[in-house]
């Protein structure tokens, strides 16, 4: 326990210390050669993207008919947000690190791969620090630009009949569970992004818990986008058979880029009869530069459906990264008795712009939800909460509460709230409530006279006002995140 | 992409041609009526809701009995679009008509159409004083038809007047699209009310503009009981310092009544307050729509606003949906918002009801209570019972 806590004390002083000279600490790129597709995007492509991941004939099929219907579909433009038009044609749509085949153990990964995790400070090899902090342990798909190079831990999930593999795996190994599950959640059309996802997505996370099974570790998957130009379309699905329960983190670096670079992700979570799925999120991509040139472009479909009775999904996510943020993280209450959560935290600085927020759509009875989000926004930056809270006519006794507060940092940014609200039934009771202020200048004052400086200050200001959520998070990414919280809001003050 | 104009659409379009608006005929045969994908008719999708558009009205003819008396009101009747000034205005208020619409169109098509097909204004101008209050009734009458009307108020600098506005006329399938616009000049203080008590088969559409100038103090309150469709687009600005506004409205809504009240706030200059207090009660298959925009601008430091909608529900065929949206540039504001929606609190009514009150009884107080809020601000007594009056009637239906 004493030996995890100075650990991690060291490392936020270290972190400290490092931010006057790091301003990007995660920028850096990895020279490995990588196996590309050609640049564009057709048919082709599909085709190629599809043979290279040895995928059977109905996956292709189900691909190509995505990618027909994508064709006819206009890139949505109702958030507010602005950005020059994507070319799609100036992408790469697949890009593999130069295969090692089958990694058996760590020793045999790519020495340089392991280098670029250290940076990360990825726990591949601190299981021994977090065994001490929680006495649990954490199983790290790594993603390495859209291809999962090494899986640890995964035999001891077998052991309770976990399945926790990379997507293209599932679907030669478990068919049968991808054909079941896979686009029920969002449906191959729902939308532009995640019909191009679906025509053209390389690699992700799949978790089946089988019925009853408490999952013993936190799944964790590290996102990386590392080549020149490459999209990066993950495709995760977790599932959670009856009485079940699985906690899954996902937090994602990217180094320094200049070209903008489009990430469009789509995430599937299933929660069946008093199963729980807790989905956790810490966004840090490249937002781009002082004068918002480069970032990446994020466009993320997720959506949970809480299909039994009594299930619970859980999202939180803290968004720091990326110039440009598109992310509705949303719950189908299907099940009598389900229960959705959102928490969020959602930073902006310099040029960043974010549009996110949640669905709630109340289709069962008795079904409870709960929104708490904090936006802050400093710089030129613009920030947007959008929610929807929705209950049907037959969802009676439909409970939500909803909490979007905003916080504004300089007076050159913007922080905008845009929440729906639809009753359909006289039982429903819904709240929500919403405000926007600026850290008090008798705050300021306050922590300044008391020896902190002005971004010492805010930053402290701004860890308290997004208390609520942080304590959300699983351990290890609270503390990563109270680090993050203090780097993004960096040159924000005087 | 905009699909092929429907039949309502084709005879606004003929209609807009025949009087002479050529480049609003040309901008609308592009764009026709507002769909759902226009976010300020997220939820009133005029193309889907409007129906059958009768012809323009030939002007005014005899009238019903007024649904709306207030005692000692000075009152001016605007009949089919037609202006009918018969006594003598109290000192300090000038009236006089203009030809031709008057609420700027905001880029909105029903205040352009309004604009484009309104042919006589009644201007108000309130100087001193202005102990009596005006009553504006506002008249759809006759054979169903197309109406269009519009009233410009000019409260002039450290003037105080209270003017009510009501609608109502016969029962048929009127399509009335009414405009009001209310200037309040420096040290203005304004009590403004707009009251909807067409028939149940009428669609109602209005636009309502406020400027705002320095030091200027606005109560406004809207209430939608009657029409079929009922919308109303509010549009404020401020535009002077240290001016205050209360926004306020109602929405009664029963049967199958489609009732939408849309507020647009600007604060555009530092150190302006306002606040939004709107409350809507469905009975039936009533759909109630609030969606609320408040827009504080770059320089708009020291703004303070305050948004808030409550929602009661007494049917499970009922729908209450609301957006109230915050858009904020400065920094040094306060700006919030609440939603809430619900139905009758349970334990209250048990409590009544242990009383000896019976349960309908009971209920109605407790729909009283509620609404109680929104006609304490009226200072005017027999004002506020007039207005009292009406919700009450509403509730014993």
């Amino acid at each position: 326990m004493a030996g995890a806590k100075e650990n991690i004390d060291r490392d936020t002083i270290e972190q400290v210390e490092q931010i006057d000279v790091e301003k990007y600490k995660y920028g850096f790129a990895t020279d490995i050669k990588s196996d590309k597709s050609p640049i564009g995007l057709s048919e082709d492509i599909v085709r190629f993207i599809s043979a290279k991941k040895n995928e059977p004939e109905w996956m292709l099929k189900w691909r190509l008919d995505a990618y027909e219907r994508w064709l006819t579909m206009k890139e949505p433009n109702w958030a507010k947000l602005n950005y020059p038009k994507i070319d799609l044609n100036e992408i790469y749509f697949y890009a593999a690190p130069k295969s090692t085949p089958g990694p058996k153990s760590l020793d045999e990964v790519d020495p340089e791969l392991l280098e670029t995790y250290k940076k990360l400070g990825i726990p591949l090899l601190e299981q021994a620090v977090l065994a001490g902090v929680e006495g649990a342990k954490i199983a790290v798909d790594a993603v390495f630009d859209s291809v999962s190079v090494v899986t640890t831990f995964r035999e001891e999930l077998a052991k309770s009949g976990i399945i926790f593999c990379s997507i293209s795996e599932a679907i030669k190994e478990h068919p049968e569970l991808i054909k079941k599950y896979l686009a029920t959640v969002v449906p191959v059309t729902d939308n532009y992004y995640s019909t191009l996802n679906c025509a053209v997505f390389t690699d992700g996370s799949f978790v089946y818990i089988p019925k009853g099974v408490r999952c013993p570790m936190e799944l964790s998957t590290y996102f990386r986008i590392n080549e020149i130009n490459t999209g990066q379309f993950e495709r995760t699905l977790i599932i959670a058979e009856e009485d079940s329960y699985v906690s899954y983190l996902e937090g994602c670096t990217a180094p320094m880029r200049d070209e903008n670079q489009l990430h469009a992700a789509v995430v599937e979570l299933v929660a069946h009869k008093n199963a729980e799925i807790k989905y956790s999120t810490v966004q840090n991509w490249y937002p781009g530069n002082k004068e918002g040139k480069g970032g990446i472009y994020n466009f993320v479909t997720k959506r949970g459906d809480c299909r039994g009775d009594n299930s619970k999904i859980s999202w939180t996510q803290v968004e720091t990264g990326s110039a440009i943020t598109w992310k509705y993280p949303s719950c189908i209450l299907r099940g009598d008795g389900s229960r959705g959560e959102f928490y969020s935290i959602a930073i902006s600085n310099n040029y960043q712009q974010i549009d996110s927020g949640t669905k709630m759509i109340h289709l069962g009875k008795n079904t409870s939800s709960k929104v708490i989000s904090k936006g802050i926004a400093a710089g030129f930056s613009d920030n947007t909460y959008r929610g929807l809270i929705s209950a049907h006519k037959k969802a009676t006794n439909a409970r939500n509460f909803t909490q979007c507060d905003s916080l504004l940092i300089g007076d050159k940014c913007g922080a905008h709230t845009v929440p729906y609200i639809e009753a359909k039934n006289a039982s429903v009771v819904f709240e929500h409530e919403a405000t926007t202020s600026k850290i008090s200048d008798e705050q300021l004052f306050y922590c300044q006279q008391r020896g902190l400086n002005a971004e010492e200050a805010v930053a402290l200001i701004v860890n308290g006002f997004v208390r609520d959520v942080i304590q959300n998070l699983p351990m290890e990414f609270m503390v990563e995140t109270q680090k993050l919280i203090n780097i993004s809001l960096e040159g924000s003050v005087g | 992409m905009i699909g092929k104009l429907n039949q309502s659409e084709q005879v606004l379009l003929e209609t807009l041609q025949k009087t002479g608006a050529d480049e609003l005929a040309a901008d609308f045969a592009k764009t026709g009526l507002p769909t759902r994908r226009n976010e300020a008719y997220h939820y009133s999708d005029l193309k889907m809701l409007l129906g059958d558009v009768p012809d323009l009205t030939t002007g005014a003819i005899s009238t019903s009995v007024p649904l709306l008396n207030i005692e000692g009101a000075y009152r001016i009747l605007i009949v089919n679009g037609e202006v009918q000034i018969s006594d003598e205005p109290p000192t300090g208020v000038i009236v006089s008509t203009s030809r031709g619409g008057v609420v700027e169109p905001e880029n909105d098509i029903v205040a352009q159409l309004n604009s484009a097909l309104t042919k006589e204004t009644l201007n108000i101008d309130l100087q001193g004083t202005v102990e009596t209050i005006i009553h504006i009734d506002r008249r759809y009458e006759g054979e169903a038809s197309h109406i269009n009307d519009g009233v410009e108020l000019y409260i002039l600098d450290g003037s105080n007047a209270t003017i009510i506005e009501s609608f109502s006329g016969s029962n048929e399938a009127h399509l009335s699209n009414s405009a009001s616009k209310v200037i309040l000049g420096r040290d203005a203080k304004v009590t403004h009310i707009m009251v909807d008590l067409s028939g149940g088969r009428v669609r109602h559409l209005q636009s309502v503009q406020y400027e705002i100038n320095e030091s200027a103090l606005l109560h406004s309150l809207i209430i939608h009981k009657g029409s079929a469709l009922a919308r109303t687009q509010l549009f404020a600005k401020f535009i002077g310092e240290n001016a205050h506004a209360d926004f306020a409205g109602l929405i009664l809504g029963a049967k199958e009544q489609h009732s939408d009240i849309s507020i647009n706030i600007e604060h555009n200059v530092a150190n302006t307050t306002s606040s939004e207090n709107y409350k809507s009660v469905v009975l039936d298959k009533a759909k109630a729509i609030f969606q609320g925009k408040i827009l504080v601008a770059r320089d708009a430091q020291k703004t303070d606003a305050a948004m808030k909608h409550q929602g009661l529900m007494l049917s499970d065929d009922a729908q209450i949906l609301v957006k109230p949206e915050l858009e904020i540039y400065a920094d040094d504001v306060i700006c919030g918002h609440g939603a809430t929606c619900g139905q009758i609190d349970m334990d209250s009514l048990f409590y009544l009801m242990s009383r000896g009150i019976e349960k309908e009884q009971a209920k109605s107080m407790l729909i009283r209570a509620f609404l109680a809020e929104l006609f304490d601000e009226i200072k005017i007594e027999a004002l506020k019972e007039a207005l009292i009056s009406v919700a009450d009637e509403w509730l014993e239906v």
